[in-house]
């Protein structure tokens, strides 16, 4: 890739056009089979005609795969050039974005558990609860027969999430879009169909209004090239005319399959973790001495610091570094940067409690009987006080160690690619939630396990 | 009042004027005192008189409100003075020994001869090993403070006072934290403190000791010096009311 891996083009350079640019385009996370992870690769139908595009215009993509709102908000921040994610054009859309010619034409279609011979048609919905995708064509559909029926919408963010809670018997149907629907229920998530489909709007590929006019034309031009070389329908009956291909066999097949996408996960997650800790030790030292210092202004700006970090949660931090900082300032900050920010500047408020606390847990006596000998503060702090201050904190360090490991889930709300979004992205893929989400948790456990049993002999072993 | 000995010293440590408040409470209310190279000091007086921050004073563990203190010649109310340089003449003995419990016996020792380079880890270990011998304890080097009776933890913490070879002592009631049996021990090293000529100033309510020991005795009362004179005839003959009213409480 020749340009800068992270610099949207449209802020690189402003010429019309496409040839030999690289474009970054964000995409959901996990929108079967528009966008979703097979062996760590990200493919569907979105992928393959934005890919297929690009190749035959001439131009590069980098794909981020963000989550559908995620992706939008990047894409208001400039930091993505366009957006791919199974989007219906709306009018309401088209307000802010510019669209392309559809590429699929999709619809609407209710699915319930196969099981349930209950639910016949939407007169069977009376006083039951469906669930649809937050901001989905589904959503609006259903909200539109609501009162008709008498049943109540609950909207849900993933389409897995939707099949388990009707599966779970918490929503008696769903409605989503029919291509995912389809998708989903040739790859056994469960459900079937009792109604027909709803022709509905058509998906298309955005850009910001008034933005990116050469790459906007440029999908176009392709796209109808695809179609008129039958391309196009090849992509289309790849996916949803033969669905069952990747069907993975048992929990064993699962878990080998999905293993060395989640290595990748636990690999993420135990570098952000580490580098946003040792930060927030850092952070923690320097708050935790102004705390306990003398000087009312430090005091001040240690207490600021903690309460504003303590005070908040994390993920609105993370949406802030991640969306809000660009856009205020027009730098560019990659995922790993505004995790780490986020990390480490929550675990630094709470480090910085701890080291205050351990500091006046230490007798005031320790301090005064190195200064009478001379040395200065620094020095006693350093060799008297710190080291059994730092005895007491190391409990509550390790505790916050793993803490901030488990935290750094959250940032998948971000696109960071951790270990929990790993999984996200393959149960998103073959819908076998609960065997994916338990995979998940037991490499947390074990991470953490043996995380805490270093933890616990280094401390052994140091502080004696 | 001086003797010949006295007069031909020099003064150690000369305070004037001293005075010491936390908030609206005025602990010490003009202190003038005068202390001689060689000279053994004993301060007594009620509980909550000031002597301990007296005491404080002397090396700047606590700030000085006004009035001046003068250490070796080193102004210690002196913003320019670096403080740590006085205190290294000074070796300090508290009341709760004040050990360092994550260092053996000898680190305790070692550690401000190594932090300042006054010496090499070789040097200070040695110089380490012969203070313990003087106070008894050569053969806890290696142990960690924990392991100590009360009395072997203050006889550690007075020769950790030791190792900047200081040419004042002061302590701050060295025996009364300790149980009965152990006091004899500890103060039969600050006599031999005493007799091998430091200087030293003591806050102590062992009153029999303050007689055998003191060159001089000062007795304070609400933040002043209320009376001080030789031994003999500030315990013998005192002629504060004050004085005599203390004494005939503790004697
Ligand atoms: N750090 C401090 N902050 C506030 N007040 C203090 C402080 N240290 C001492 N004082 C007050 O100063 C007064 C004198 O205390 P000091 O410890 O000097 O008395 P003392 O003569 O040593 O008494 P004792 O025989 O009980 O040790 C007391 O009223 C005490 O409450
Ligand atoms: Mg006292």
């Amino acid at each position: 890739m020749a340009l800068v891996v992270g610099a949207p083009a449209s802020m690189a350079q402003g010429a019309d056009s496409v040839e030999g640019q690289t474009y970054v385009i964000g995409t959901d996370t996990t929108f079967a089979p528009f966008e979703f992870r097979q062996n760590g690769e990200l493919t569907g139908i979105d992928m393959d005609i934005l890919h297929a595009i690009a190749e035959d215009e001439g131009f590069q993509v980098e794909v981020r795969s963000l989550g559908f709102s995620a992706a939008l908000a990047a894409l208001s921040a400039n930091q993505v050039d366009g957006v791919i994610a199974g989007m219906s054009i709306t009018d309401e859309r088209k307000q802010i974005y510019d669209f392309s010619e559809p590429y699929f034409e999709s619809g609407v279609q209710m699915a319930v558990a196969k099981d349930d011979e209950a639910i016949k048609g939407y007169e069977d919905l009376k006083g039951k609860t469906v669930v649809a995708k937050t901001g989905s064509e589904g959503e609006t559909y259903a909200k539109s027969i609501a009162e008709q029926y008498g049943f109540t919408v609950k909207s849900l963010d993933q389409s897995a999430t939707m099949y388990e809670s009707v599966k779970a018997g918490s929503a008696v149907a769903v409605f989503d879009d029919y291509p995912v629907l389809a998708y989903g229920i040739a790859q056994g998530n469960g459900l079937k169909t009792v109604t027909d489909k709803v022709p509905g709007g058509s998906y298309g590929f955005a850009v910001n209004k008034g933005e990116n006019t050469a790459l906007l034309a440029a999908f176009n031009d392709g796209l109808a090239e695809l179609k008129a070389n039958g391309e196009y329908q090849k992509i289309l009956d790849k996916y949803l005319a033969d669905p069952t291909a990747s069907t993975p066999g048992n929990f064993f097949d699962l878990a080998v399959k999905s293993f060395p996408a989640l290595m990748t996960g636990l690999g993420n997650t135990l570098g952000v973790t580490a580098i946003s800790f040792a930060i927030a030790m850092a952070l923690g030292l320097i708050f935790g001495f102004f705390k306990i210092s003398g000087n009312i202004v430090l005091r001040g700006i240690a207490t600021t610091f903690v309460n504003i970090f303590r005070g908040t949660p994390l993920l609105l931090w993370a949406f802030m570094f991640y969306f809000g900082l660009p856009q205020l300032t027009g730098w560019d900050i990659s995922v790993w940067t505004a995790g780490i920010l986020t990390l480490s500047l929550n675990a630094g408020a709470y480090v910085a409690e701890i080291v205050r606390g351990g500091i006046q847990s230490v007798d005031p006596g320790q301090l005064e009987a190195a200064r009478s000998l001379g040395l200065g503060y620094g020095k006693s702090m350093q060799k008297v006080v710190i080291p059994q201050a730092f005895k007491m904190m190391t409990p509550s360090l390790i505790n916050q160690l793993i803490i901030s490991l488990k935290d750094s889930s959250l940032l998948l709300a971000i696109g960071f690619a951790e270990l929990l979004y790993q999984g996200q992205q393959i149960y998103a893929a073959n819908f076998r939630v609960t065997e994916t989400l338990l995979i998940v948790g037991v490499i947390y456990f074990v991470a953490i396990m043996a995380l805490t049993k270093l933890a616990n002999y280094a401390d052994k072993r140091f502080n004696k | 009042m001086s003797t010949a000995s006295e007069m031909n010293s020099q003064v150690k440590i000369q305070v004037t004027d001293l005075h010491k408040s936390f908030g609206s409470n005025n602990v010490l209310q003009g202190i003038d005192l005068e202390i001689r190279e060689g000279e053994v000091l004993c301060v007594i007086g009620p509980s909550g008189s000031g002597k301990s921050t007296l005491l404080r004073c002397l090396n700047k563990l606590e700030d000085i409100t006004s009035g001046t203190v003068v250490v070796d010649g080193f102004d210690v109310t002196d913003p320019k003075v670096d403080i740590n340089e006085v205190r290294r003449h000074v070796g300090m003995v508290f009341q709760h020994f004040n050990l360092f419990p994550h260092m053996s016996v000898a680190e305790n020792i070692m550690l401000a001869p190594v932090e300042l380079k006054k010496m090499n880890r070789t040097e200070a270990r040695a110089k380490a090993l012969e203070l313990l011998e003087r106070v008894g304890l050569k053969e806890k080097a290696d142990a960690r403070p924990a392991s100590l009776s009360g009395g072997q933890k203050q006889r550690v913490a007075i020769a950790r006072a030791l190792a900047m070879s200081p040419g004042i002592m002061l302590f701050d009631e060295a025996t009364s934290a300790l149980d009965p049996e152990m006091v004899g021990e500890v103060l039969q090293v600050i006599k031999e403190l005493a007799d091998s000529g430091m200087t030293m100033v003591l806050v102590t309510h062992e009153m029999g000791f303050a007689r055998e020991v003191a060159d001089r005795v000062v007795f304070m009362a609400d933040g002043v010096v209320c009376e001080q004179g030789k031994p003999e005839d500030l315990f013998g003959n005192p002629q504060q009311a004050r004085t005599q009213d203390f004494l005939s409480k503790v004697l």
